[in-house]
């Protein structure tokens, strides 16, 4: 997929290949692609955090501590990903999929 | 800690008796080293409580032949670190290129995998399609032996939807036809009564940290006393240092290496534990959990219970799905928003989920144990409820229209 002047692929569950490669832009192209029609304040919040977490742990936060720490409840994280936190949410913030037992 | 409903028995049982903490405590504080018979007084002390517990569990799998004055042999009770590694042992230790191996589609990874990976080294095998249900019939095994079979490997109890498979038939079966036979007993040792020598099973599978209440790490192998089967893993004995390969006797033909000694005695205060409740009324008491969660939540609408409804021939493990979820969104709610500890996904089980179509995201898995209460069970029918009734069926189907 073409997002601004970078080529960015994706696995056939549409994580990202290559994570490095993740901004901005390309989070609000998969959000589009994800069904969100604008990444709010909160958006961002949840995004922003699955990231940071993600850069200093190479895992994906626990919804819980998503929860706890962005002081959003779980229902609401399904309110504003509806694909939910593990896939949505992680897809948005450009983590590669995480591991579950699927 | 907050509070938490823990309905995941099939992974692992949780809590633990407190008798299983205070035996590791003391036992391994006091006689925490390596055992053996040629050793100081407290190696023979720790020796002798392995040996116990090898004879104790013999017991516990083949009470007709003690009930009859018959002797099991104790040293044909082998341990490993849990259900798997005794599959793997059984497999590779009786299946060789050429051979046929017949197993299930109930099977969990831990039969798929290695015999998979014995299809691959050469040898042949075939998963034997249940019912509707998930129940085996013992015909078609039958039907499916052929003249280079030599193993047949059943899950007794399925860790997806809790169906019992009948041990007794399908142990008839390879009896009249002269086949080995194997029991994955995983979900249901400590949970239903099991007499190998009345099944006519020649291995039994067993896992310690789930319905026998020890700690992980633990689990064995009862071999009957006229099966036969390869080592696979060679090393250390304890015993018979001089000789260059590895001992043929048992137990040594399948251990190799020092033994879980903190988790075996665990393991046998889990097994005292289980005795002084009985196997009966500890499956009496979680299939009536089981009963009143089906029922419960068979009332929602969009709910969807897989596999079979029937409440005989199981155990309480109960795979559901909600309209409109992915199970695992469900299993994360139940988890945050209620504290309801369920398993979702495939349960390193593909092939029955495919058999039942609950392919590619899987189920909600509930699992109860003998520490759940009626008001677990409430709670979870009415998160369940809850969690519906947020995208309900309806609405969904217009949407669509």
């Amino acid at each position: 997929v073409k997002v601004g002047d970078k080529l960015i692929e994706f696995d056939h569950d549409g994580f990202m290949l290559d994570p490095s490669l993740w901004d901005d832009e390309v989070a609000l192209a998969i959000a589009r692609d994800e069904g969100i029609d604008e990444m709010t304040e909160e958006h961002w919040k949840i995004v922003n955090f699955i990231r940071n977490y993600w850069k200093e742990n190479d895992l994906a936060p626990a919804v819980r501590l998503i929860c706890k720490d962005v002081g959003v409840g779980v229902r609401q994280i399904y309110k504003l990903f509806t694909s939910g936190p593990a896939r949505g949410a992680c897809r948005v913030a450009g983590l590669p999929k995480p591991d579950g037992c699927v | 800690m907050e509070r938490i409903i823990y309905l995941d028995n099939a992974a692992t049982s949780f809590p633990k008796p407190d008798i299983v903490h205070d035996t590791v405590r003391e036992f391994y504080s006091t006689k925490g080293v390596n055992p053996g018979r040629t050793g100081c007084d407290l190696a023979i002390a720790a020796e002798e409580m392995i040996y116990g517990t090898r004879r104790a569990f013999s017991e516990f799998f083949n009470r007709s032949l003690v009930d009859s004055g018959r002797v099991k042999d104790p040293n044909r009770l082998v341990f490993t670190m849990n259900a798997t590694m005794g599959l793997n042992l059984i497999i590779n230790g009786t299946v060789r290129p050429g051979d046929h191996v017949i197993t299930t589609m109930v099977e969990h990874n831990s039969v798929i995998r290695p015999v998979n990976h014995k299809v691959r080294e050469g040898a042949e095998a075939t998963f034997v399609v249940p019912d509707s249900e998930g129940y085996v019939d013992p015909e078609d095994i039958r039907n499916a032996i052929k003249k280079n079979t030599v193993l047949v490997i059943v899950n007794h109890g399925s860790n997806v939807t809790g169906v019992v498979q009948d041990l007794k038939a399908i142990g008839k079966v390879c009896r009249q036809e002269g086949v080995q036979f194997a029991v994955d007993s995983a979900q249901t040792a400590g949970v239903l009564s099991i007499d190998m020598a009345e099944c006519n099973i020649s291995f039994l599978s067993f896992t310690g940290h789930k319905g026998l209440f020890g700690p992980t790490g633990t689990g064995g192998i009862c071999v009957a006393d006229d099966a036969e089967i390869t080592g696979t893993i060679y090393g250390g004995t304890g015993v018979r240092s001089a000789v260059p390969y590895h001992l043929e006797e048992y137990p040594y033909r399948l251990e190799a290496g020092t033994l879980n000694l903190a988790g075996i005695a665990g393991l046998s205060a889990g097994l005292q534990w289980v005795k002084s409740k009985g196997v009966e009324n500890i499956h009496a008491h979680e299939m009536e959990l089981l009963k009143m969660l089906q029922e419960g939540l068979s009332e929602i609408p969009g709910v969807k219970i897989w596999g079979t409804k029937n409440l005989k021939n199981r155990v309480a493990t109960l795979s559901v799905t909600v309209a409109n979820y992915d199970a695992q969104d469900v299993g994360t709610i139940l988890d945050v928003e209620y504290g309801i500890l369920t398993r979702t996904g495939l349960h390193c089980a593909p092939l029955i989920h495919e058999h039942h179509g609950s392919v590619p995201r899987g189920t909600v898995r509930f699992s109860a144990g003998p520490f759940n209460t009626k008001e677990h069970i409430e709670a979870a029918i009415g998160a369940i409820a809850e969690i519906a009734a947020d995208r309900p069926v309806e609405v969904s189907e217009t949407v669509k229209s």
